[in-house]
């Protein structure tokens, strides 16, 4: 035991005097989707600010930005994601389940299930709508050319079709099969299908290609935003899908790369007012009710359904209409 | 480039199909008049077709140019998933599918040691240079679940199999493993030989064996607060490298070991008890019995054998029992390692049957005078070894230093032990540095004191002063 006392001896000897260190420098990595490349480049930012004058510690947080099923499937084969921030819960799930990287409840661990914003889908068409486009019913109509992008890789694009089938089914009459009907004539419309909702507006504002694109809210804004209101417009359609997108820290990740506790508060950041505020000021929809009533006249009116209500929960809605052999794959046929 | 050769076909295709009379009308003067008069009747009803189609080509060409964009966008990103060819001092060299989920990794560390022996005066004790490990362990993945490691050692006498085994790794909370691996009971035997703060592993790592063929599950729970092992082995003598059985009988292991603290990503604190039992029925040829080292690696206790009188042999002949408590403590720069093992045999000598309990524990403590972040594993280097203006970096400086006693049954003596080379007790006390120059590379400098009471009939065995030194190079 003598040794063990002089062990701790020149242990001790050795600890250095003086002020605590400084925290060492930290880096996250967030893996998000396609359209939020303008939301955390902002947020990312101000958090780094916040949580540099709460703890003394530098956060460089670097994204990467694709279709949200691609993303998820990078994490899984490896991308080492600190957090994610995705289109929809089901590919933050195929996390949890096929690369077992965080808990299977890891949707309780964050308020409004784990979305601190919301979205929905709209239309984007060009300045004075010439193809007189005003609802669902118009895109599948002969002549009018439609962008969106591949459901099998994109998140946005599956809210997208998970919205024209919502739609079709609450049409008089409408079933199953009328709702298929109509979102495979809307998809022979489709010339092009892009990997990710980002490459969708590119294909369609950028590009010039189509009569109308199937956006989120907040991108269909941007667009408008950025391009002036002199060259697009949104249409609201009659009714809309409720997107959800939720974010997680990637447990396995960030506890081998020991920022559990960083990536933890840049989420929960999310849901502060200045969190909030930076969501809307990019047009994605507070959950803070005084947040959201400040900006509501920016958001235009449309009644929304959940996947919930309308398909029974992501994993129904995937393995029905977006699983290898689903009615994507029976309805879509690349090249036809 | 793309998009102007197509805009050249369209505009072609736009002459050839739509317009060709009406376009070259206008272009030739010739003509004009005849064309004009025929066609004055439908003139705007002309030209808003004309600009339809137009747009419509447009349209198409804008299309072909776009499906060109993502098609080569694909091509760029299936290039980047390809198979990937990886090289480092952390994990080897490896072979890697586009998913991640099929690997081969080549990966070794060898180890150059010198001992040298102060005072062994009554006992001369040879100075040494050795290959004291030389493995080169090829790990694999193959899919999802399944993996693999083979890790021969060509130190030493002669070559042999330490690691063969497969893993079924389903979740974090239930693995599979099954082949030649560590059993789960020392703490410190745990601990890989790359990352051992010592040379040479103190004195309870004598009473538990080194490899064992079996199947084990094992899990961890709740991220690392709680792990647990349990296997069934073919049962072998403490500090053997084990190999076919010597009896029918099986020996079961298991270990729980809980670290309810979190700081950060990292569990500080971790204690556990692990333990074994078996059936071993040996043989006055095949004894199945252990012998014992000190630091330096020198025999301090045998069981009685002769050549001349086999019959007198001592052998295993009955049950075998391990006990293991053991924890550690990690803070910042500093680290703390104890276990106590308790090895309890059943021996037959001549018919004479005895249950012998072998006793040890060790603690064991280490600090990066460099201000590292000690932990069970070998640390992350904050300025790796680098002569280089703008990088320059001297490595990481440990102290180490560690207490640890080893104290055989006394019912061992006279009938079960070999008198010539048996002690009763043996204590060790030893300090160390070591200066890891950078990930792959270590060198350590031992200084241990071993001191002996009891066992031979000529009185206590000379201390043990042993300074073992050692180059280690791993990648």
């Amino acid at each position: 035991m003598k040794t063990f006392a002089l062990t701790l001896l020149f242990a001790g000897s050795a600890v250095p005097f003086g002020p605590p260190p400084t925290p060492k420098p930290v880096t996250l990595l967030n893996v998000s989707y396609d359209p939020t490349r303008e939301l955390y480049e902002d947020f990312n930012q101000q958090f780094a600010a916040y949580w540099k004058n709460r703890t003394g510690q530098a956060v460089t947080i670097r994204q990467s930005h694709g279709g949200s099923g691609k993303q998820a499937r990078s994490v899984i084969d490896g991308l080492e994601a600190d957090v994610v921030t995705l289109a929809l819960a089901y590919d933050i799930d195929q996390i949890a389940d096929k690369g077992g990287l965080l808990p299977a409840n890891w949707q309780t661990r964050l308020p409004n299930n784990s979305s601190p914003y919301t979205s929905t889908i709209v239309l984007l068409v060009r300045k004075g709508n010439p193809k007189n486009i005003r609802d669902w019913g118009d895109l599948a109509k002969p002549g009018v050319t439609v962008v969106t992008p591949n459901p099998k890789t994109s998140g946005g694009a599956r809210w997208n079709y998970l919205a024209a089938w919502a739609w079709a089914l609450r049409q008089p009459g409408g079933s199953d099969a009328t709702a298929k009907d109509f979102v495979t004539k809307l998809y022979k419309n489709v010339p092009v299908l892009d990997a990710g909702a980002r490459g969708a507006t590119t294909t369609f504002v950028e590009r010039g290609i189509g009569d109308v694109l199937i956006a989120w809210e907040n991108e269909a804004l941007l667009a408008i935003k950025e391009l002036g209101p002199g060259k697009f417009e949104v249409v609201a359609p009659s009714l809309s899908i409720l997107a959800e997108p939720p974010v997680a820290v990637v447990d396995k990740i960030a506890n081998k790369h020991g920022t559990r506790e960083v990536a933890q508060a840049y989420l929960e950041y999310l849901y502060t007012d200045a969190g909030q505020e930076i969501a809307a000021k990019h047009f994605y929809r507070p959950r803070n009710a005084a947040i959201a009533a400040k900006y509501q006249s920016q958001f235009p009116s449309v009644k929304l359904v959940t996947v919930d209500e309308a398909f029974g929960g992501w994993k129904k809605a995937h393995a029905a209409h977006f699983a290898d052999g689903g009615t994507f794959d029976q309805i879509y046929q690349p090249g036809s | 480039m793309i998009e102007v050769k197509l805009r050249s076909v369209a505009f072609l295709v736009l002459v050839a199909v739509s317009g060709a009379p009406q376009l070259l009308a206008q272009q030739n003067g010739l003509v004009s008049t005849v064309v004009q008069r025929d066609s004055v009747p439908n003139a705007s009803d002309t030209v808003a077709a004309l600009a339809a189609r137009l747009a419509e080509l447009d349209q198409q060409v804008r299309i072909l140019t776009r499906l060109h964009e993502i098609s080569a966008d694909s091509a760029a990103a299936a290039a980047k998933d390809k198979q990937s060819v990886t090289a480092s001092a952390k994990d080897g060299f490896s072979f890697k599918s586009a998913d991640g989920k099929y690997l081969l990794r080549l990966r070794g560390y060898v180890q150059g040691d010198g001992r040298f022996f102060a005072n062994d005066v009554a006992v001369p004790t040879t100075d040494n240079m050795l290959l004291r490990r030389v493995r080169p362990i090829l790990e694999g993945a193959v899919g999802r679940y399944f993996g693999f490691r083979l890790m021969p050692d060509f130190g030493g006498t002669s070559p042999a199999i330490f690691d063969a085994y497969f893993d079924g790794n389903f979740t974090p909370a239930f693995t599979v493993r099954a082949g030649k691996f560590k059993p789960p009971l020392g703490l410190e035997r745990l601990q890989s030989a790359q990352d051992i703060m010592f040379a040479e592993r103190g004195l309870p790592n004598n009473l538990v064996p080194s490899r064992d063929i079996g199947l084990q599950i094992a899990g961890d729970i709740s991220d690392g607060l709680f792990a647990y092992q349990a296997g069934v082995f073919n049962g072998v003598a403490d500090l053997a490298n084990g190999g076919d059985d010597l009896s029918d009988a099986k020996d079961f292991a298991g270990r729980v070991f809980i670290q309810p603290f979190k700081s950060g990503s990292f569990r500080p604190l971790g204690v556990g008890i692990a333990g074994s039992t078996g059936l071993e029925r040996a043989s006055i040829t095949t004894s199945g019995l252990p012998s014992y080292r000190t630091p330096g690696q020198n025999t301090l206790f045998k069981y009685g054998s002769s050549t001349t009188t086999p019959a007198n042999n001592v052998f295993a002949d009955g049950r075998r029992i391990r006990i293991a408590p053991q924890g550690y403590f990690y803070t910042g720069p500093f680290g703390l390692l104890g276990e106590y093992t308790i090895s309890r045999n059943t021996v037959n000598k001549a018919g004479a049957v005895a249950e012998l309990e072998h006793k040890a524990w060790q603690a064991e403590g280490s600090f990066f005078l460099t201000g590292e972040k000690n932990s069970f594993k070998s640390p992350t280097i904050k300025k790796p070894f680098d002569l280089a203006e703008g990088s320059r970096g001297f490595g990481a400086i440990e102290l180490v230093a560690r207490y640890g006693e080893l104290e055989l049954d006394p019912a061992s003596f006279p009938t079960y032990a070999s008198l010539t080379t048996s002690v009763q007790k043996a204590k060790a006390v030893g300090v160390g540095v070591n200066w890891h120059f950078t990930r792959a590379v270590k060198v350590m400098v031992d200084y241990e004191r071993t001191t002996f009471t009891g066992g031979a009939t000529t009185g206590d065995r000379e201390s043990e002063n042993a300074v073992i030194t050692r180059f280690q190079t791993s990648f």
